[in-house]
């Protein structure tokens, strides 16, 4: 028994047992159990193809973020698409801040931090530098186009809590610098391939990444050409004599490269990677609106068919007035059998017409998205030539052109209806609404011989026929310049605009998630913005 | 002198019996407990005499005693000493033994599986019977069983169908992004009890199943609950939200008996929304055509109209077509358990299989189980106690829940005057063999498809194999201190498919159809020691002490292949995917801890607790360790004092502990992970910031408790107050985005519950065949969010568009918070020119506060009456207070659908409001413009449709009668009952608001069902009814 005896005393049992532990834990391997190895946790060369792609695919909006990011806000206020359902109010005006975020913060997270360590780990003179850097450019207009003031400068480089607003010119000013730096760049990579089959867009062919980038800094020439005619002059210039877009080769098949010039990012069934507008399509909460309605059928416009299907019960084209009531929406009328569906491109195999024939297609995720195309940079040349810019030539052919190039592009190849469609004197028709609306315009398709104002509207209307379904880019275009004449909304619930005739939605206010997390800036970046934060007031560039 | 003595003895109990042998009978009897079970060793005494005898292992005993009326002394330890009065001509006698309460919790399973006797304590623990949990039980998993039983615990059946996961929250929420659910430990070790995309929405889930719904009820041998923090110190981790302790059956030692347990249960859809059947499809009053699928329209009186599906129809009420559709499920249950063995060697050996049907259609489980339990003393010094368990389950078609194309959702949209019989036409083959959907009046054809599409179309499949096993060895070093190590493996394989046939909404939008294999494999391991000892320092001062080392390490291994899109239609396998992905994923964590716990009693009346414990955690920064301790002391007032005699029994306790848990995997270093897509895939980088200074999560916990039995241990009651404080929470809170990323990760926040439960238990009448028992249990938790960050004021969770939870420094956790019905600064209801309500949806307003979803108090009163071979227990359950917006209402309102819609169809409906400028409105509405004004369908004005949960109900009826047999039978005892659980509602609250000419609607949904098992609670849509269960149930003992 007596050896027992130092056992005895239990705490020095416990003393004797928890050194044997405390010495024997075993933690050296926390680390890597900690680790999570199915992700990668440095980046290198091999991995930047990679990130750009990322960067090209979230920056027009992942699939499911293109419905709250574009749909809901600027492809109705562009009037591209009007709303079907009735717990959507954002058709009425309404900003659902916790939904238009999407338009934002995965700029900030899922582009930015990839073109940033694009930055970080090649050099600047470098055509992956370059090219990383206009889709940066790509990527932050539609930011501070729908915002004005946005964290730019600063953005990415600071761990805080707090990033500063920028004012809009500034950020302009640094686009330009940016496009005409990479320019510069890929120029002397002329003939190259960079990034390969990484490059969602072109392939990875520098020459096309040119006429993209001064293609780009055109469209921002423009953008700016009443609130600083000078530099939109000198930029705008340099951007045609640079290179830009000209040739739209049709699109037979929607989900491979067509060639020619314009931009489209590849989408894919693999993941989240689909196209936006055609996974939304099948849940039925979105019809052609009244204003494409009013001007397609107006015009015969043959390009209906490619971006609208008949309404199911009435085989019709049909549209809905944007900013219908909750009322008005469960009128059979307005129902969405009744009114055309987006067309079969983004439709999928569930989108059948009233005998149940499919009249979607098997391939509408992979569908590949409109980033930039031919058509547009001829209307922009055209606005510039009636500017007085040197583009090469005079507003009726760039205009006529721009036609011909969009009519290729969904294609319409057919020299003698594109002639047709370039001389007709047809004009927009009432679209045979449940509010019997008028036609929304009345000037024809046929080039106005001498009304510099007709001109205008018609290579405006024209180029937001051509721009569909880019809602984001037909919404800025429209703000800046105002010639376009889309209906108003039948009704705003928005407080701030009390009448749909003289205010319009000019902006998208401050998210409330900036207000909660960055809250001292978002109320410094107010005071940038030269009026309060509400959907009236104008952006920098937005001079009516 | 002793031989003397002996002789006189001898000679003297002969002359007695003699004399009284003279008429001599033979008694047989036997002596059992409450529960029927045999009481061996039970002293037999003929009261007055010295005769006497001792029950055998089964109870069984035989006594000669004088003729005439005697009188039995019957008594045994752990049982009140009992007299029963024999008549001259009983010669058969059972004699049922009630527990000595005052030693009834005399031993308690306590963390980690230690015993300690439950006067020694120095917190509250509740013992729950096991015939409690096997009598009426809950067929999908046991956690559902102890609903009512419980004090402070708040118990949500998830809505996935049988298996589903259950949410048991003991003391309230006190984590906001983590787990709220109680630890569960069985035999020592906590399970695994994870449960795979638990709804976080309205969306909707497919709501996996849980390691709970894995244990066999009829293993268990007792559930013991601890609380509070302190009962579970030594667990770590997630101990913080209380533990329920499961310990399971041994083998016997010398006999042998064979158990059996046959039960079959009919369930059925118990709260359904409540309908209108006066309306048909169509809008503002009229029919519009067949495919409009809003409940609109005309009055239906029989008209004839042209169907959906071309065919000639009455356009007539269909007021069963909700409640036909579910089907009556039924639930079988067998098992079958053999133990036996010697002093030497026990075995315990049971098989049990669990067939159940869902309410939904085709919804199956059917589950093995199968316990192989061995114990050995191998040397007076040296024992063994191993077990294996091995689960196979399989279920079959589980819905969907939530909005998102599910079933429950699909079929409560069909409009009034179409019938089952309609419905069930869904689908045309096409000539190459493909099911097309009919065409099919829906509210929306974009989500809500005839749920016959859904149910024979598509299928959620899981299988489950799971092996728990362990072995543990005992050494006994001296008499006064043992080790006992163990190991522990817990692995499960999980094989989740899901298959949506080409035209399912939502779910195939890839020409073919959709198939998906998830296989996750759960591996737990867990290794202990654990010294055990006591000493007597001095003669009324004792020590008693436990201290080890635990090591516990958990993967979660998860692969899965998709196919969306099928090269050949509707095969549903990753060989015909047209676009196959792969996907894979996993974690890992790891824990080490020593600690020790000791208990120091004096004069055996007052003691004093204290453990501490040291962890090591492999997701905390290096060092990676961290300590947290529990001191308490408790006062056996009634052995220290001297006491009124009405007082039997009178104890005091109060106790302090802390809680650590380390946080969640993988959060020290920023990680840039792969995803497919177009051309060769992307990577992306993680948005959410790390933290590498991540800092373990502690509750601190207090609690004080007054244990008291009185009139000779009748009735007692535990009095218990707490209060516990969660600090250094880990929190995701939200970046500006412009830092590149979207939510980093903070350790902060202090979130208090403070509360008090009452239990109580009376024998509130006794006599020789009748027997009334009450056990009653009274909980209220306070809870309060006191801080969240400096950075972060508020949390939300899940989508916005029937209520939105909200977590808010100040607030409490679980406010609900929605659009409003404005009222204007003299509380009068707002109305648009037009007269329907002014809401804060359409003035862009912000959500405000609508109510918390937690009760205030929980309540369950169980009654045990006993009346010879008869005994009756009902227990009765409810929740005062709290709020849950009925979603499922608001869809359904906004296409007529509720019973509420049915008046003011034709308009006449003023709504008393005023205008902006506190005029007075009197514009008439009809019933469509209200209801959608306060409906936008699928988002709306969670205003209209909050209820006050408040409810009580008959949760569990059993009648049971134990069939007398003789003794020389093969069968020992049988026992057949019937059993039903969710009988009736008592009392259900009503809407919040009362609305001008309607006023309040009585909830026609039940509070315990949610969504999911997640944090996302207080919310319905389209979540899967509750159901009522009766049912007959069978016991046999060989």
């Amino acid at each position: 028994m007596k050896k027992l005896n130092i056992f005895s005393s239990p705490l020095l049992y416990l003393l004797f047992f928890v050194t044997i532990i405390q010495i024997n834990a075993c933690t050296k391997d926390f680390k890597s159990i900690n680790t999570d190895k199915n992700t990668i946790a440095t980046i290198g060369p091999a991995e930047l193809p990679f990130l750009f792609s990322k960067a090209l695919s979230a920056a027009p909006h992942d699939m499911y973020n293109y419905q709250v990011a574009q749909n809901l806000f600027a492809d109705q206020y562009a009037q591209y698409f009007a709303c079907e359902a009735t717990y959507f109010p954002s058709d009425r005006l309404v900003i659902r801040q916790d939904w238009v975020g999407a338009a934002f913060d995965p700029m900030y997270t899922d582009v930015m931090p990839q073109l940033q360590s694009i930055f970080a780990n090649t050099d600047s003179t470098s055509a992956e530098y370059a090219m990383a850097s206009i889709w940066w450019v790509y990527t932050f207009h539609r930011v501070t186009d729908y915002w004005g003031p946005i964290p730019y400068f600063q953005a990415g480089k600071v761990s805080t809590p707090s990033v500063p607003y920028d004012p809009q010119d500034q950020i302009y000013n640094d686009f330009f610098k940016r496009l005409a730096t990479a320019v510069a760049v890929l120029n002397q990579h002329q003939g190259e391939n960079h990034f390969g089959s990484y490059d969602l867009i072109y392939g990875g062919d520098v020459d096309h990444w040119i006429k993209f980038a001064n293609s780009l800094r055109l469209r921002l020439a423009i953008r700016i050409s009443k609130v600083d005619p000078a530099r939109a002059k000198t930029e705008g210039e340099a951007a045609y004599a640079g290179g830009v877009m000209t040739l739209s080769a049709p699109i037979t098949d929607p989900t491979a490269n067509p060639g020619g010039d314009d931009a489209l990012v590849n989408r894919s069934t693999k993941g989240n990677d689909g196209n936006g507008l055609s996974i939304m399509s099948d849940w039925n909460e979105f019809r052609m609106s009244a204003s494409m309605a009013s001007v397609l059928n107006g015009y015969n416009d043959p390009r209906v068919k490619e971006y609208f299907l008949p309404a199911v019960n009435t085989n019709q084209y049909q549209g809905l007035r944007n900013g219908l009531s909750v009322n008005q929406l469960t009128q059979p009328a307005n129902n969405y059998n009744n009114n055309s569906h987006v067309g079969k491109r983004w439709s999928s195999t569930n989108v059948t017409d009233i005998n149940g024939n499919v009249t979607g297609s098997a391939t509408s995720l992979s569908t590949r998205q409109n980033i930039m195309c031919s058509a547009e940079v001829y209307f922009l040349r055209a606005e510039g030539a009636m500017l007085g810019w040197n583009m090469g030539g005079t507003p009726q052919t760039l205009y006529n052109q721009g036609i011909t190039a969009s009519m290729n592009q969904w294609g319409i190849t057919d020299p003698t209806a594109i002639n047709n469609y370039i001389n007709s004197t047809a004009t927009p028709i009432a679209p045979g609404d449940y509010l019997n609306s008028p036609p929304m315009t009345n000037i024809p398709v046929k080039f106005d011989p001498s009304n510099p104002a007709v001109q205008l509207e018609q290579i405006m209307t024209q180029k937001w026929l051509a721009l569909y379904p880019d809602g984001q880019e037909a919404w800025a275009d429209y703000r800046r310049s105002r010639v376009l004449k889309l209906y108003p909304v039948v009704n705003s619930d928005n407080p701030d605009i009390t009448n749909t005739t003289t205010q319009w939605i000019r902006r998208i206010p401050f998210l409330l998630s900036e207000y909660q997390t960055n809250g001292a800036e978002v109320n410094k970046a107010v005071n940038l913005l030269g009026g309060p934060d509400k959907v009236t007031t104008p952006l920098w560039w937005d001079k009516n | 002198m002793r031989k003397f003595s002996f002789i006189l003895c001898f000679l003297f109990t002969l002359l007695l019996s003699y004399s009284l042998y003279a008429q001599t009978r033979t008694v047989k009897g036997k002596v059992i407990d409450s529960e029927k079970k045999p009481i061996s060793g039970a002293s037999i005494l003929i009261k007055g005499k010295t005769q006497g005898t001792a029950a055998d292992a089964e109870g069984n005993f035989t006594l000669k005693v004088p003729e005439g009326r005697v009188q039995l002394e019957i008594s045994s330890v752990g049982y009140l000493k009992r007299e029963v009065n024999l008549r001259p001509d009983e010669s058969e006698v059972t004699i049922e033994m009630r527990s000595d309460s005052s030693q009834l919790k005399d031993v308690v399973v306590t963390a980690l599986g230690i015993t300690r006797q439950a006067k020694t304590l120095v917190y509250a623990t509740q013992n729950v019977k096991v015939s409690e949990l096997t009598g009426v039980r809950a067929s999908d998993n046991v956690l559902n069983s102890l609903q009512g039983k419980i004090a402070n615990a708040v118990i949500n059946q998830g809505s996935g169908g049988p298996g589903s996961g259950a949410r048991i929250v003991l003391r309230g929420n006190r984590s906001i992004q983590g787990d709220n659910n109680a630890l569960i430990v069985v035999d020592g070790v906590p399970i695994e009890n994870n449960t795979y995309s638990a709804a976080g929405g309205t969306f909707g889930s497919i709501q996996g199943s849980d390691g709970a719904s894995n244990i066999n009820p009829d293993d268990i041998e007792s559930v013991t609950v601890l609380r509070g923090a302190s009962a579970a110190a030594l667990y770590g981790s997630q101990a913080g939200n209380g533990v329920i302790v499961i310990t399971t059956k041994k083998g016997s030692k010398d006999k042998l008996s064979v158990n059996v347990n046959s039960g079959a249960v009919f369930e059925s859809a118990f709260a359904l929304p409540k309908v209108q059947n006066t309306y048909g499809q169509g809008n503002n009053n009229q029919y519009v055509d067949s495919l409009f699928g809003d409940s609109w329209g005309a009055k239906m009186t029989g008209q004839t109209y042209t169907n959906f599906l071309g065919q000639t129809q009455k356009y007539a009420p269909q007021s069963t077509n909700i409640k036909d559709f579910f089907r009556t499920g039924l639930g079988l249950n067998n098992s079958i358990s053999v133990s036996g063995g010697n002093s030497k060697a026990q075995t315990y050996l049971s098989y049990t299989n669990n067939s159940i049907q869902g309410i939904i259609p085709k919804n199956v489980l059917l589950r093995h189980t199968i316990t192989l339990r061995v114990t050995n003393q191998i040397s007076s010094k040296f024992s063994t106690d191993a077990k294996i368990t091995y689960i196979n389950q399989d279920i079959k078609n589980k819905p969907r829940t939530g909005e998102e194309n599910s079933p429950v959702i699909d079929i409560f949209q069909i409009p009034r005057n179409i019938s089952l019989a309609e419905a069930q036409q869904y689908q045309s083959i096409s000539n190459v063999g493909v099911p097309n959907p009919n065409p099919w009046p829906s509210t929306l054809n974009s989500i809500y498809q005839n749920p016959y599409w859904m149910i024979n179309n598509s299928a959620l499949n899981e299988t489950r194999d799971r092996v728990m096993g362990f072995l543990s060895a005992k050494y006994q070093i001296t008499p006064w201190l043992s080790v006992t190590g163990r190991a522990n493996l817990d692995r499960s394989m999980d094989k989740l498919t899901e298959q949506y046939a080409q035209g399912t909404l939502l779910w195939a939008n890839q020409a073919g159809g959709y198939f998906s294999q998830t296989n996750i494999v759960t591996t737990q391991k867990w290794f202990d020691a654990i010294f055990d000892g006591s000493n007597k320092i001095t003669e009324n001062f004792k020590a008693n002490y436990h201290f080890g080392a635990i090591y516990q390490d958990n993967k979660f291994d998860l692969m899965q292949g998709i196919a969306n899109g099928l090269n050949v239609t509707n095969k549903f396998s990753l060989n015909y995917a047209t676009n196959p992905a792969l996907y894979q994923t996993g974690t890992e964590v790891q824990t080490q801890a020593v600690f020790a716990q000791a208990n120091f009693s004096y004069k055996d009346a007052i003691y004093l607790d204290a453990s501490i414990r040291n962890d090591w955690d492999s997701r905390l920064p290096a060092p990676y360790a961290y300590q947290y301790y529990s001191v308490g002391a408790s006062a056996l007032i009634s052995d220290l004092v001297n006491l009124p005699d009405y007082i039997s029994f009178l104890k005091a306790s109060l106790n302090y502990a802390e809680v650590g848990n380390g946080g969640q995997f993988g959060l020290l270093t920023s990680t840039y992970s792969y995803s497919q897509g177009a051309g060769n895939g992307f990577l992306s980088r993680s948005t959410t910031l790390p933290i590498p200074g991540l800092k373990p999560e502690i509750v601190k916990n207090t609690e004080a408790g007054i244990e008291a039995r009185f009139n000779k241990n009748k009735w007692g009651f535990t009095f218990t107050y707490y209060k516990s404080n969660s600090f250094n929470q880990l929190l995701q809170i939200g970046l500006p985005t412009s830092t590149g990323y979207a939510r980093q990760y903070i350790n902060a926040g202090n979130i208090q519950n403070q509360g008090i439960e009452v239990v109580l238990n009376a024998t509130a009448m006794h006599s020789k065949n009748f027997n009334w028992d009450v056990a009653l249990n009274f909980a209220l938790n306070r809870n309060k969010v006191i801080s969240l960050s400096p950075e972060l004021k508020t949390v939300y969770f899940g989508d916005s568009r029937a209520a939105t939870m909200q977590i808010q420094e100040g607030g409490r956790y679980g406010d609900l918070i929605g659009f409003k019905w404005l009222k204007d600064s003299k509380g009068r209801y707002e109305v648009n020119a037009d007269g329907t309500p002014l809401t804060s949806y359409q003035t862009g307003d912000p959500q405000a506060y609508i109510g918390n979803f937690n009760p205030n108090e929980t309540v369950g009163l169980t009654n045990t009456f006993r009346y010879k071979d008869f005994s009756l227990r009902v227990l009765v359950d409810g929740r005062i207070g709290g709020v849950i917006v009925d979603g499922t209402e608001m869809n359904l309102a906004f296409s007529g659908i509720p019973a509420a819609t049915a008046k003011y169809r034709e308009g006449g409906w003023s709504l008393g409001g005023v205008d902006a400028n506190g005029n007075a409105v009197t514009t008439t509405i009809n019933a469509q413009q209200f209801w959608q004004t306060a409906s936008g369908k699928r988002y709306g004005v969670g205003d209209f449709f909050a209820y006050d949960a408040t409810s009580f109900r008959v949760r569990e009826l059993s009648l049971g009668y134990d069939i007398p047999l003789k003794n020389n039978l093969f069968i020992k005892a049988a026992r057949l009952s019937a059993v039903a659980r969710n009988l009736f509602w008592l009392y259900r609250g009503e809407s919040l608001l009362s609305i001008p000419g309607l006023g309040k609607r009585k909830m026609t949904f039940d509070p315990d069902m949610s969504l999911g098992n997640g944090n996302y609670q207080g919310i319905t849509y389209g979540t899967l009814p509750a159901t009522r269960s009766i049912g007959v149930n069978l016991q046999l003992t060989f």
